[in-house]
């Protein structure tokens, strides 16, 4: 029983903390991206695909947090 | 929350990998599905696809052409236009030139006529004039002698006496004198 | 006396297994996950198709939509990222990115609100496919020496080699199927949760607790995601697609 409660509380840390550099990762990403899009507008489409990409990448770590998150809520 | 739906949840017995391992049987389903969307795609709906855009790209470069070339016919049908007009205006300015040439040279011929006439007519009235005075001069003249000749009858007529005579007579030898002695 | 009679219909599952757990209704384990497989390829199949079965001089409203797709998808993913060549790729990602649309959107479909790609079998298996294909291309383009380029960058030191290898290994030929598969599958599951959440909310406030508030509150909330997974499904069909295009490029100019 306690051994689930840990796996709980786990699976909800894995998720949040999973998120918080994310989190972060993609606000630089997008941040950044806006202000190309801005300095160079011509390049925008190009700009806005590689956005895209590098939220993906980013994105996937906080994907692997929520897999974690399954993972320990199914071994409670 | 019914407690049935509980009990066949605990019934079940999932493991904790069930969510994110994939179902064999789905696995197995989604492969055929995908070989069957691939093969559906590029046997039947892709070349249909392309061979619509390519259709349409054919219509579109004729219709191009097509334009293109009643562009041509307007623009040579234009420069004939152009042409002949051009050609239109330069006969109009050229019979205006030849119009204004020959006012000119009839006005230049008809002042000339005009001065000849005047000369003419001036060289007439002298001529007439001079004819004039001659044939007046003639007349005087003849008036002048037979006055003359009347004047002289008239003195040799009555007015002869001795003395006059006498003076006269003598001129007379005088005047002979003078003509044999030359 | 409605509430009981609702109760009945609204089903609220006891735990998260139970919202994409579906038992098999038909021989050979099809269950209602894998009809809605077949659903989807049928979708994709009338909906590349219909529009261009007959030969029309001026195409209609839907075939100027889906002309306009599949161009998109050969010119602004495969194109602009494999560059000159990428026709000979339109096989898979063509297909791929039509078919991930559809799986994607049922998750907002009415009548079905299930993404398919919520399971991992779809998923996984298009992560190993792409992942025999950029390993295919690669060996194909560069023989054995692929391998080598996508091990050893050009200009490490000889020492660091112990650490670059191992980390490219991983990197290139597990982490790239391994993240392709979750984060499509994780992004569609954790949009199909939240939708659950709120709209079992919605529903679980309506019947049991009848209050305007209450169950105002979550359906707000419910739209606005449903909103928010409509872009999700195209974003994650499209970066799927891109993400496969750009893994042939790295295969293909592994030199770089």
């Amino acid at each position: 029983m306690q051994a689930d409660a840990a796996a709980l509380i786990g699976a909800g840390l894995a998720y949040g903390l999973a998120a918080i550099g994310p989190g972060v990762g993609i606000g630089i990403v997008v941040g950044n991206a806006v202000q190309a899009m801005v300095r160079q507008p011509e390049m925008a489409g190009q700009v806005r695909t590689t956005m895209f990409l590098g939220i993906a990448f980013t994105e996937a770590l906080a994907l692997f947090g929520l897999l974690l998150f399954f993972i320990l809520f199914g071994a409670a | 929350m019914s407690p049935d739906v509980l009990i066949l949840a605990a019934e079940e017995e999932k493991s904790g990998l069930f969510l994110i391992l994939p179902d064999v049987s789905e696995l197995i389903w989604g492969a055929v599905s995908f070989v069957v969307i691939v093969f559906l795609v590029w046997k039947l709906a892709m070349p249909a696809l392309d061979r619509a855009l390519g259709d349409r790209q054919k219509a579109v470069v004729s219709q191009l052409e097509e334009a293109e070339e009643a562009k041509g016919a307007a623009e040579r049908l234009r420069d004939d236009y152009q042409r002949r007009l051009d050609e239109g205006v330069e006969r109009a300015d050229r019979m205006m030139e030849s119009a204004r040439s020959d006012a000119e040279s009839l006005r230049q011929e008809i002042i000339e006529r005009a001065e000849a006439e005047a000369v003419q007519i001036t060289e007439r009235a002298r001529a007439e004039a001079e004819s004039e005075r001659t044939r007046v001069l003639e007349e005087a003249r003849q008036e002048i002698t037979s006055l003359s000749l009347d004047i002289a009858e008239k003195v040799v007529g009555t007015q002869i006496d001795a003395s006059g005579h006498q003076e006269l007579v003598e001129r007379y030898i005088r005047e002979l004198e003078e003509e044999t002695a030359e | 006396m409605t509430a009981p009679i609702l109760a009945q219909i609204v089903e609220v599952p006891s735990d998260v297994n139970h919202l994409f757990d579906w038992p098999a209704v038909l021989p050979f384990g099809i269950n209602r996950v894998v009809l809605l497989m077949f659903l989807a390829t049928l979708a994709t199949f009338l909906f590349l198709y219909i529009p261009f079965r007959k030969p029309r001089a001026v195409p209609s409203k839907m075939g100027v939509v889906v002309e306009t797709l599949v161009t998109f998808v050969r010119n602004g993913i495969a194109r602009d990222t494999i560059g000159p060549g990428s026709t000979k790729y339109e096989w898979l990602l063509i297909p791929m990115f039509f078919w991930l649309l559809f799986l994607n959107l049922f998750e907002i479909t009415p009548l079905i609100h299930f993404p398919v790609t919520s399971r991992m079998a779809i998923p996984a298996f298009l992560a190993v496919l792409v992942w025999i294909t950029f390993v295919f291309v690669g060996l194909k383009k560069h023989g054995l020496s692929y391998i080598k380029h996508s091990l050893i960058p050009s200009g490490v030191p000889k020492l660091l080699l112990v650490l670059v290898i191992p980390v490219h290994l991983l990197s290139t030929f597990l982490i790239r199927p391994i993240s392709l598969a979750v984060r499509l599958f994780a992004n569609m599951i954790a949009g199909h949760i939240m939708l659950a959440v709120f709209f079992l909310t919605t529903a679980s406030y309506f019947v049991f607790e009848p209050k305007i508030v209450a169950f105002a509150i979550p359906l707000a909330f419910a739209i606005v995601i449903t909103a928010f997974e409509i872009f999700v499904a195209v974003l994650q069909a499209y970066i799927f697609t891109l993400l496969t295009a750009v893994y042939i490029e790295s295969s293909i100019n592994v030199e770089h």
